[in-house]
């Protein structure tokens, strides 16, 4: 499995690396058959990144989110996610909330890629409050198929 | 006021947010408990779940004995040939359920999903609407 940092909101202080390290292991664990979270509660969207041949995929869950509200930009191997969660209610005056657990506000997520992407061709796409982002691999990072011929 | 229009039912209450709810039978894989916000507006109920990767035509919500519940599926995954480098949620269903009380006109109740949220109409039967009441003066 490649090294990958995934930084905490405040920035990656090495601390929370080793966090995020081991509760990627209480998730791998709990693959057999623990309860555990599903996932921090809170205004920062979980992610989960993928390796395909000729990219990494990131997604998010993001829902009910405005598409403008969002910013994605990538620097080299570090893709940031920036946007604003609003939850959004009637506005009535005679409004009354009897309960309130969806989280809204500023989130921002940092991912560093094992390597660098071509940052010409990521695509995004955002479809029932999951933001889906392909991020290709710089050619020379592919994995190349070498022919073996015999005679 | 001696129940609340739209209260989690026992079993839903037990369980802590974000954890997989008791598995169905029907079902494979795991099943979560949506976040949700519960407002009133002087004529309905309004329930907000945040269900992501599920679609309308994913999701069914069923009125049975006054408990309202909600399941979906998942409509939206991830390429099974992507190797998984870093996962910070789990994919499965979401089921939430709610007991109402009969203050809610239940052959009214209307629905729809966007962006991953379901929102969820729940009327006041008419007795509970709140009235005026003109006062005539003689």
């Amino acid at each position: 499995m490649a090294w990958v940092g995934f930084s905490s909101p405040s920035g990656a202080a090495p601390g929370d690396l080793f966090e995020r390290l081991r509760r990627d292991l209480d998730t791998f664990f709990d693959q057999f058959g623990g309860q555990q979270p599903r996932a921090s509660s809170g205004v920062e969207p979980p992610l989960a990144l993928y390796e395909s041949d000729d990219a990494y995929i990131l997604t998010a869950e993001l829902p009910g989110l405005k598409q403008e509200a969002l910013e994605l930009s990538v620097e080299g191997p570090r893709v940031t996610l920036r946007g604003e969660r609003r939850i959004e209610l009637p506005s009535d005056p005679k409004l009354s909330v009897h309960r309130r657990e969806r989280r809204g506000g500023v989130f921002r997520r940092t991912v560093e890629l094992p390597a660098p992407i071509d940052s010409e061709k990521v695509e995004a796409l955002y479809r029932h409050g999951v933001l889906t982002v392909r991020l290709p691999k710089q050619a020379q990072h592919r994995p190349r198929r070498i022919e073996v011929r015999s005679h | 006021m001696s129940q609340k229009p739209v209260e989690g039912t026992q079993r839903e209450l037990e369980a802590q947010p974000k954890q997989p709810v008791a598995r169905e039978l029907t079902r494979t894989g795991p099943v979560f408990r949506p976040d949700v916000d519960i407002v009133e507006l002087p004529d309905e109920y309004r329930v907000y779940a945040e269900m992501p990767g599920t679609d309308g035509d994913h999701v069914q919500i069923r009125l049975e004995e006054g408990v309202l519940s909600i399941d979906g599926d998942l409509a939206l995954g991830p390429d099974p040939a992507w190797v998984p480098l870093h996962r910070e949620y789990r994919l499965g269903g979401w089921h939430r359920e709610f007991q109402l009380s009969d203050r809610i006109a239940a052959e009214r109740i209307s629905a729809q999903m966007r962006d991953g949220v379901l929102e969820i109409h729940l009327p006041k039967a008419e007795a509970h609407r709140p009235r005026r009441i003109a006062v005539q003066t003689a």
